[in-house]
């Protein structure tokens, strides 16, 4: 059972350094619910169009991932079999990538009614070439789904960083699993965890120019620790302000990448102060 | 105030490799001194092309092969620092131990999973005398080895395209023919400048794993009309 917490969603998104000198949009894409903070159950999904020359319209596809997962990961919660876990996770691996996919589709079909140029093509969906990473939070679970490049990063009690979700070994160089590619959905890696004792101090999504601006694995991995860090000494807030320049200074110094970084941080409630900076309006979450 | 989250920030390095025959047949009718010049005269258009994306460390190395293969220049160098210094022609060509060479630079590691694809340029004017296809194997066992974008440029009328075509390893992408000094300062030049750029920005790729085409876009070689009677190999 949880102990009493306040959650925080935070998420920012910046333009990539060589999409600004070369006249592109930010391709990426960013959706979380409930915004602002109210509690549980907590929905993040970042999406990140592809760009290539191919892929001219990926950055509707990204925003069409994100609004598909939050739809169809709304739904499911709203539907979730009670207690019957072995049942929620089934359903969650087995339904949701197909029932993102097919939305996703019907989306880009819908967008494209009209565009000879697309209504032609043998596979029309590549012009919207996107990935997804999603996580559900509830109070008893946590799902992380992920297709395609980006890393979602788990902080533990005792500081530990991981990766939920399996390792992709098709991910290399600059190819990656997409939504656009056929049966997209068998390439959604998933991971389930049930809330024990306590969850992850804090969940980080991002697409993969962040961690591509980061000299090595390692100095990427301390991103999830040091924020955490940052958020026990200065407050949500300072992270809220700050994020967008941290991410703009990434892309300039690494990837040249576009960047988005989704946040989802629990504290003790009974932890609480006021910060140095900022005097935090406190929601308390209750869960039974 | 805390810093800014996570390690050392980092541009992605960008591997440059040219692989240049160096066997006796190279020093026929002028041909090493043009693959020379044409080295040296693509530098400069090499720097503009990082100066332009500061976000990839272009880093640049060579092998020459002739009897045997070695490093011509060993260190992986920032394009900003690199000088070339010209190579001589004689001996055999094993082009087979010149792969083998670069096969070993591309494993993880030396090489990172971070980097951006590497660039690998072939030049030869003639038919490997070593084994062609352990190297090549040895090569495109790698993860990085398949994924480079390997460019080749044949020599006068002599090189062997099918070879060429191999290391290519895409039907959509061919050997470049090199006639006279002219093309070939052509063709060094697209690769320093066209390819290179293509390669420093590469977007994301779906992999359905049905079209093994090109990870990174290969622009189309511009019109060329520089030869002559006179000057063919």
């Amino acid at each position: 059972m949880v102990a009493k917490m306040k959650w925080h969603v935070i998420s920012d998104s910046v333009r990539g350094a060589s999409h600004i000198r070369n006249g592109l949009p930010n391709q990426d894409a960013v959706i979380r619910h409930p915004d602002p903070d109210s509690g549980l159950p907590i929905i993040m999904a970042v999406s990140d169009g592809h760009g290539s020359r191919k892929s001219f319209r990926s950055d509707r596809g990204s925003k069409f991932a994100v609004e598909t997962a939050l739809e169809t990961i709304k739904e499911f919660v709203r539907c979730q079999p009670g207690d019957n876990f072995t049942g929620v996770k089934r359903i969650a691996e087995e339904q949701i990538p197909k029932e993102i996919v097919k939305r996703w589709k019907q989306r880009v079909r819908a967008d494209i009614r009209g565009c000879k140029d697309l209504e032609c093509v043998d596979n029309p969906f590549i012009a919207y070439g996107a990935t997804l990473l999603t996580v559900l939070v509830t109070e008893s679970f946590i799902i992380c789904f992920q297709l395609g490049d980006g890393d979602i990063l788990t902080v533990w009690e005792n500081d530990e960083v991981e990766r939920p979700v399996p390792k992709d070994d098709r991910l290399f160089a600059n190819e990656t699993t997409s939504l656009c590619t056929k049966e997209a959905w068998r390439d959604f890696r998933f991971r389930f965890q049930m809330i024990a004792d306590s969850p992850p101090k804090l969940i980080l999504l991002a697409t993969d120019g962040y961690a591509n601006s980061f000299r090595d694995d390692e100095s990427f991995m301390r991103v999830g620790s040091d924020i955490w860090h940052i958020i026990e000494s200065e407050g949500p807030d300072f992270i809220r302000k700050n994020l967008g320049n941290w991410l703009n200074e990434a892309t300039q110094a690494g990837s040249g990448d576009d960047i988005t970084v989704g946040l989802i941080c629990r504290q003790n409630t009974d932890n609480l102060r006021e910060y140095k900076h900022f005097r935090i309006p406190l929601w308390i979450a209750c869960p039974v | 105030m805390p810093q800014r989250p996570g390690g050392e920030l980092a541009t992605r390095p960008l591997h440059f490799i040219w692989l240049t025959d160096c066997s006796g047949s190279m020093s026929i009718e002028g041909k090493i001194q043009a693959l020379n010049t044409a080295i040296h005269e693509a530098i400069p258009h090499m720097k503009n092309i990082a100066d332009e994306n500061p976000n990839a460390d272009i880093l640049v190395r060579a092998v020459k092969f002739s009897s045997g293969a070695q490093w011509h220049i060993s260190q992986a160098t920032p394009v900003d620092d690199f000088t070339w210094t010209d190579l001589e022609a004689d001996g055999l060509t094993d082009m087979g131990k010149a792969l083998t060479m670069v096969a070993e630079q591309l494993k993880i590691p030396p090489m990172t999973d971070r980097a951006l694809p590497p660039v690998l340029v072939l030049i030869s004017d003639g038919q490997p005398t070593d084994n062609f296809g352990e190297g090549l194997s040895a090569l495109m066992d790698l993860p990085w080895g398949k994924k480079a974008v390997r460019v080749a440029i044949a020599i006068g009328e002599d090189a062997d395209h099918e070879v060429l075509q191999k290391f290519i390893g895409h039907s959509e992408l061919k050997p470049l023919q090199a006639n006279n000094a002219e093309q070939l300062v052509n063709h060094i030049r697209w690769v320093s400048t066209a390819v290179l750029k293509s390669a420093s920005s590469p977007a994301s790729q779906a992999d359905d794993g049905n079209s093994p085409g090109l990870n990174v876009p290969i622009p189309s070689l511009p019109d060329d009309d520089s030869i002559s009677s006179g000057d063919v190999w």
